[in-house]
């Protein structure tokens, strides 16, 4: 019994340090940057890594990112000036882009629309919501004078949970914690907490801490009740950041957006770019097959929408 | 409780430890600890359903006193109340609402319409396929004069309830396991290890096939209509492969982890897709089940003895009761049928008993090309009947097998439901078909390279392969589950 004990625990071991070496050789983990709260209390990346956001437990998607001097991925570091023309993207995930290689970003296909007469500023990052958004344009705000379009992209059902602005330590301090840093430099770790073998034990040790994930609504979710809260958040934190909409736009799916809040910016005249019914009529994929981001094909679409806006407000 | 399961990483090393360093010493006392864990292990689906194994234990087991005791006369009575309590328990459970769905439909026909207030709304107990057909058999080998009975109840609950093969087998017989349990156990080092080899494969064909081919095939066999006859092929193909890497690697985890306990379980599966004609599939494929029907159905109807009619009969008769024993549904007799009329060729030329104790390649590298033919006839024999197993029902199976015979389209690219490389999948299979192959020659130790390194090397990649091909999207659950 002893023999056996000691060999198979040994054999374990070692089995574990052969699938580390798999996961690094073959890249099949992902790479997340470390995050930071600057001085003026706005949530982003350390500046200055680079590496590979790896999706799907076959390594289905594979691309590099670069954090830019500004602590945001990007091909370009961040100087805006007041003679040149330059657009803002504002967003989550999707605008962060970790999806794409950060040469072929929403951000580059827009500067391509315009012949590269443009820079485009994309300040993405994983978890934003509207409040983070609306924070950074007001933090950044020299720089926001001289940019002179800004399009931020807002999930209306998950974005508008909160009214005001506080930045969330708790996630940075979360991430930092020796749980997380083990999970990030064991490989494999990294790699199976990404796919979904450790769910269940997440789940587990969640349970067991009291800790529940919240809720993430979808717009049939939403009730009316609900709806109205998140118009009125929407407004508080226009009127607080002081946000200019002739300069701003709401880039939106409205598939997945309360009709209630589509009416709202019509009266109001807040601008919005629509991708979602354009992506209805296509029949190409715009969405990864493992990923719920855009694909090249998608940021080329949306890219031309948002191109094709600016010009038209340009012309006005 | 899953073998694949959060819960059982825990429950299994726990038991483990119990059974080997805490409760070892008394025999008895081990076995009503493996009676506790077998409850709780069947409990964790559904506790309610956990008076129905100890109701069938309790029969079994004074039916089992009795029968020793009884004259002829009484030895009769005391076997049909075991057939009729544990049929009794499969029949309403698994059967009732189909009888009455398929007689209400027969009255519609005749004209005379059937309220449907007479369908139940039951739920099918796990494994009560297999369980029941195991007590019922230790009944019918002490009816027999085949064993003696056991007056140890919490031995012979420990042979009912063994929560490694309780649920789908395989379906182990009292004269094989009971004695296992009567005696004290030691743990043995090498019985040990090819536990743990048997039960990494077993999980590797569960998690890394079975599982991953489960969003093709219900894709393929769900939209039927929308695809070509090439996809169709491909998705029944597909199946085969799923339900023998479910079934067959739920049986791999069942007796390797018997043999962590020091219990030796029957082997269910043989490379039944190596089979060079159907009867050689069926003496390969779910062996438990085909041996207890052979045993308990086949032989005492007569078998192939007497009248060439008579055993006709009793071909179909097997054959269509396995069938339906897999489900209360028209497309499991119909699964059974086709089989059955598959078979009567080679009995009737008397070629069933061919190929009996050797399998393809036996003194070769590699397979004549005879051997070649034969096994991919056969398998695509099986492969068609394998349609009839997966469709919902009769019609469907019917269409799904004339959309593949009217080559509309021919061959189109299919693309994975969740958009995943195909290639990857093509890949997978044939390197699975092609170790299996390796391995041929010995279900009980799938590595068994001389080589140390080597057979790290394979546990290495079969691991790997598992995360590569996790699926955290699809339901877990063993398809022989439902049976």
């Amino acid at each position: 019994m002893r023999k056996f004990v000691l060999k198979s625990s040994l054999f374990l071991i070692f089995l574990v340090v052969a699938l580390e070496i798999f996961v690094r050789v073959l890249h099949l983990y992902t790479e997340d940057p470390p995050r930071m709260i600057d001085d003026l209390l706005v949530e982003k990346r350390v500046p200055g890594h680079t590496g590979y956001a790896v999706t799907g437990n076959r390594r289905m998607n594979f691309s590099e990112f670069r954090i830019n001097a500004n602590g945001f991925n990007s091909h370009r570091d961040y100087k805006p000036s007041s003679t040149e023309l330059e657009i803002a993207l504002v967003g989550d995930s999707f605008i962060e882009g970790f999806h794409a290689d950060y040469t072929n970003s929403l951000g580059v296909k827009l500067e391509n629309f315009f012949n590269n007469s443009t820079e485009v500023y994309e300040y993405g990052y994983a978890g934003y919501d509207l409040a983070n958004q609306y924070h950074l344009i007001e933090a950044y705000k020299a720089d926001f004078d001289k940019i002179d379009f800004v399009v931020v992209y807002l999930d209306f059902a998950t974005d508008l949970h909160r009214s005001s602005y506080a930045p969330n330590h708790g996630r940075i301090d979360l991430l930092a914690s020796p749980l997380f840093k083990i999970r990030d430099n064991v490989k494999l770790l990294a790699y199976i907490s990404k796919i979904g073998v450790l769910d269940k034990v997440q789940g587990f040790v969640s349970s067991v801490l009291g800790r529940n994930q919240a809720p993430v609504n979808t717009k049939e979710e939403l009730d009316n009740e609900q709806v109205l809260e998140y118009i009125e958040n929407f407004k508080k934190l226009s009127e607080d950041f002081n946000i200019d909409y002739t300069k701003t736009f709401l880039l939106l799916d409205s598939r997945k957006t309360s009709d209630l809040f589509l009416k709202y910016c019509a009266k109001e005249n807040i601008p919005i770019i629509d991708f979602g019914a354009v992506f209805e009529k296509e029949q190409t994929p715009t969405d990864l097959v493992y990923d719920q981001h855009w694909n090249d094909y998608g940021r080329s679409v949306i890219s031309q929408l948002i191109g094709e806006q600016i010009k038209a407000r340009m012309s006005d | 409780m899953l073998f694949n399961s959060f819960e059982y990483l825990l429950f299994l090393p726990l038991a483990f430890i119990l059974y080997w360093f805490v409760f070892h010493r008394i025999v008895r006392i081990q076995n009503l600890l493996l009676v506790i864990l077998s409850y709780i292990f069947y409990g964790w689906w559904d506790w309610r359903f956990l008076s129905l194994i100890f109701v069938s234990t309790l029969v079994d087991y004074m039916v089992g006193i009795q029968l020793s005791a009884a004259n002829n006369k009484n030895k009769k009575a005391w076997l049909a109340l075991s057939i009729l309590v544990n049929l009794g328990l499969l029949g309403f459970f698994k059967y009732y609402n189909f009888f009455v769905d398929s007689f209400s439909k027969f009255a519609g026909e005749l004209g005379f319409a059937m309220q449907d207030t007479w369908m139940l709304n039951i739920i099918l107990p796990v494994g009560i396929s297999f369980y029941t057909f195991q007590t019922m058999s230790y009944s019918l080998d002490i009816y027999h004069n085949k064993i003696n009975p056991t007056k140890d109840f919490i031995a012979f609950a420990a042979y009912v309830s063994f929560f490694p093969q309780l649920v789908a087998g395989p379906i182990e017989r009292a004269s094989s396991l009971l004695p296992q349990i009567l005696k004290k156990r030691k743990f043995d080092y090498t019985q040990g290890v090819q536990g743990l080899r048997l039960m990494l494969w077993g999980f590797f064909k569960k998690m890394a096939i079975a599982d991953a081919l489960a969003p093709i095939v219900d894709d393929i066999f769900t939209n039927y209509h929308s695809y070509s006859s090439g996809t169709l092929f491909m998705g029944a193909v597909f199946f085969g492969f799923q339900i023998y890497c479910d079934f067959s690697g739920y049986s791999d985890i069942a007796i390797g982890t018997a043999k962590l306990f020091g219990v030796e379980l029957r082997s269910n599966f043989k490379f039944p897709y190596f089979s060079r004609n159907i009867a050689e599939f069926w003496r390969r494929w779910h062996i438990s089940l085909s041996t207890w029907f052979r045993d308990y159905l086949y032989i005492p109807l007569g078998g192939s003895y007497g009248s060439r009619a008579k055993a006709l009969r009793n071909i179909f008769i097997i054959f269509i009761v396995s069938g339906f024993w897999h489900g209360a549904n028209w497309t499991f007799i119909l699964w059974g049928a086709l089989h059955a009329l598959l078979f009567i060729p080679l009995f009737l030329t008397h070629s069933n008993r061919s190929n009996l104790d050797t399998i393809i390649g036996q003194y070769q590298l590699f397979p004549s090309i005879k051997e070649l033919v034969q096994v991919l006839f056969t398998f695509l024999l099986v492969t068609l009947s394998w349609i009839f197993f997966r469709a919902e029902n009769v019609g469907i199976a019917f269409e799904y097998i004339s959309q593949i015979f009217q080559f509309t389209d021919g061959v189109q690219p299919f693309y994975h439901p969740r958009g995943f490389r195909m290639e990857d999948y093509f890949i997978l299979l044939g390197a699975f078909y092609a170790y299996e192959y390796i391995i041929r020659k010995n279900e009980r130790n799938p590595f068994s390279f001389r080589s140390a390194p080597l057979r790290y090397v394979v546990y290495c990649i079969l691991v790997l392969l598992i995360f590569l091909f996790f699926d955290d999207q699809v339901d877990r659950s063993f398809i022989y589950f439902q049976f």
